[in-house]
């Protein structure tokens, strides 16, 4: 039990970090609607430092910054060149899984077993760790959840309790007012996409290095789309995010617990699509959203 | 012709070309030089009747596909779950076939098929308009999420009750050639798929510009308000316009089944969906425009195919090729509307002038 909760948690994560990504861009009105070519890429950005230098932390700075780079595509497209911002996205996953592939063979080939890097260690906290049935859970966990305990209350706090965080919202709802007001909506939002691509970078190196160590062009498989959806689920906040995430998390342990195991009551299938299933359920069933009010409009001076 | 049409196709094809041009730079890391390889590339596609054929055996399903989008485009919803209404399509389209093949005679086997796939798709696409029109849920979100379902499905479904006799790959038993869809050329795979493809698109453009229920669906996509004021009702819109959406690209699989592969397999066209989604922006979702734009992105396909078999470049360059060209092409709006913008003023200073 205490390792399908770690698992659960540790599973979270990625879905955490890109969910939030997507809550700051798209308070600001921007949907980063290439987070599944951001995470793709961080994915493989990750690996791809992790196996060449031997380290993580390189591993890690290669995801952030192709998760940037990515991101920067999208936002200069959708905040300065005003163009649709779901057709870009589009556009921007097709290339991504395209470059991701056409480089891994270009660097490695074909090789004839999967390469591989060891996974990012589990960091025991002194102490918590060793705290009955909730040490093992919360404290034996990866750097990254770790960043996750806090990314929340950061969030937080940063978007409801700052005048940063006031420009972003406000941005998001009546740009007109905030451009009145001699803040730039264009930078802004440019800044927020940045920050979303950095973030969602990390967040799909968490599959390759900070989990299976290897990868695989299908090792995101839909997942940045999942946290496209928490964002929406989570009406935007932080809080609401941090619920999504861990019903997704534990909805995906599950799904790992079912396939090994296999009751046979339910056929694997059924587990793989349930996040998905239950995205659509909640997706309809949600009611009262406080979807930011510009979300999606590019912005122009002259209208 | 207009100017704004000038532009259109002018900055359109200038933004394909240096969409090709910029995707040719990472032949460079292969230590190939891209002009020679898309010389390659355009003469072993021209060279052989076969091959020339095959581009339009890709544009037929691709054709569906962007319809699919481009139609739901119209009335400013967003349906980018083609994919898995392709997958639907398809999943139906074998399975009443290996039904029908033995009790009815070919034609009639292949119209009952053909009509169990649109309403299938009809019905998919059904359930995502109608969680818009009356919960107000996404429909990209929900489109999107269907994808998934429809792929664990068609997988289950292959694993399973589809399985072929020989139990050994998860994949069904080919069809009777009764229910194949016929061939236009001899010798080469080309099949009637693709002129039907061709006859859906302009019925679409007639749907669109031609009839009252096209001229509501394209006023609720450009002015929701006004629509309202008008008397329409914009959720039984949203509705009908998702049901053909999902009938059109439930039909790519129909005729990708029953045209090309004669059988469903894992894995099955994995990126006809999204490049439909890219060239209905190529066409700017107009149904004419897009059976051009998908004869581009078949060659390309096809292309890319020729260029793994004979120089052994990776087939990721396609996506690369593909990713490219939209993106210049939507930055390429950009500039069309900076042109517009700078004509509408020369137009205002005329004006004033006299």
């Amino acid at each position: 039990m205490t390792s399908f909760l770690a698992r659960a948690l540790m599973l979270s994560t990625p879905l955490l970090f890109g969910a939030t990504a997507e809550v700051f861009a798209q308070r600001s009105g921007v949907m980063i609607t290439a987070i599944e070519g951001v995470f793709v890429m961080g994915a493989w950005a990750g690996f791809v430092g992790s196996y060449l230098s031997g380290s993580h932390l390189v591993g890690l700075l290669f995801a952030m910054l192709a998760g940037l780079l990515t991101a920067a595509l999208h936002g200069w497209i959708c905040v300065y060149l005003g163009q649709q911002q779901v057709v870009t996205g589009t556009a921007i996953n097709i290339l991504a899984l395209g470059v991701v592939a056409f480089f891994h063979r270009v660097i490695f080939g074909v090789p004839i077993s999967p390469l591989q890097v060891v996974p990012l260690a589990k960091i025991d906290i002194p102490l918590l760790s060793s705290i009955p049935f909730l040490g093992p859970i919360f404290f034996q966990q990866n750097i990254l959840t770790y960043l996750m305990y806090l990314m929340v209350p950061v969030a937080f706090f940063i978007l409801f309790r700052t005048s940063i965080g006031l420009s972003i919202r406000s941005t998001g709802e009546n740009p007109e007012a905030v451009d009145v007001a001699g803040i730039n909506v264009k930078r802004i939002r440019f800044s927020m996409v940045l920050l979303a691509g950095l973030v969602g970078g990390l967040a799909g190196s968490f599959y390759s290095i900070g989990y299976l160590g290897m990868f695989t062009t299908n090792i995101i498989g839909g997942r940045g789309w999942i946290a496209f959806a928490i964002c929406f689920l989570g009406n935007w906040n932080p809080i609401g995010v941090l619920i999504g995430t861990l019903v997704f998390g534990l909805a995906e342990a599950v799904a790992i617990l079912m396939q090994s195991s296999g009751t046979g009551l339910f056929p694997n299938e059924f587990f793989i699509a349930l996040p998905y299933i239950i995205t659509i359920i909640l997706t309809i069933t949600r009611k009262s959203f406080n979807v930011p009010a510009s979300l999606g409009i590019p912005y122009n001076k002259e209208n | 012709m207009n100017s704004k049409f000038r532009d259109l196709l002018f900055i359109n094809a200038l933004a394909v070309l240096m969409g090709l041009m910029v995707s040719g730079i990472v032949l460079l890391f292969l230590g190939e030089n891209p002009f020679y390889v898309y010389a390659t590339m355009v003469q072993s596609i021209t060279s052989d009747r076969y091959i020339m054929a095959e581009i339009f055996v890709k544009t037929a399903p691709l054709i569906l596909t962007s319809l699919a989008f481009g139609f739901a485009f119209q009335a400013n919803l967003f349906n980018i779950g083609a994919q898995g209404q392709f997958y639907v399509g398809a999943l139906i389209a074998v399975s009443s076939s290996l039904f029908l093949q033995d009790k009815l005679p070919g034609v009639i086997a292949l119209v009952v098929v053909f009509l169990l796939t649109l309403l299938g798709g009809g019905l998919w696409g059904a359930f995502i308009g109608y969680a818009k029109a009356k919960y107000q849920a996404s429909e990209f979100l929900v489109s999107m999420m269907s994808t998934y379902v429809a792929l664990a499905f068609m997988n289950y479904f292959l694993r399973t009750f589809l399985l072929e006799t020989k139990g050994e790959y998860p994949q069904t038993d080919p069809l009777n050639p009764s229910v194949w869809l016929g061939i236009l050329v001899p010798n080469t795979r080309l099949h009637v798929g693709f002129i039907l493809s061709i006859l859906i698109a302009v019925g679409i453009y007639v749907l669109l510009f031609k009839t009252a229920l096209g001229y509501r669906i394209r006023v609720v996509g450009h002015n929701a308000d006004a629509a309202k004021m008008a008397g329409i009702n914009e959720k039984k819109i949203m509705v009908i316009t998702f049901v053909i959406s999902g009938a059109l690209a439930a039909l790519a699989g129909f005729i990708e089944v029953n045209g090309v592969q004669h059988m469903l397999v894992q894995r099955f066209s994995p990126g006809v969906g999204a490049a439909g989604i890219g060239i209905a922006i190529l066409a700017n979702a107009h149904p004419i425009g897009i059976i051009f734009a998908s004869i581009l992105f078949g060659a390309l396909q096809v292309g890319g195919v020729m260029l793994g078999q004979t120089m052994g470049i990776p087939s990721s360059f396609v996506e690369i090729m593909q990713g490219s060209v939209m993106i210049f092409v939507i930055a390429s709006y950009f500039v069309r509307e900076q042109l517009e913008k700078r004509r509408e003023k020369r137009k205002l200073k005329k004006v004033v002038a006299a």
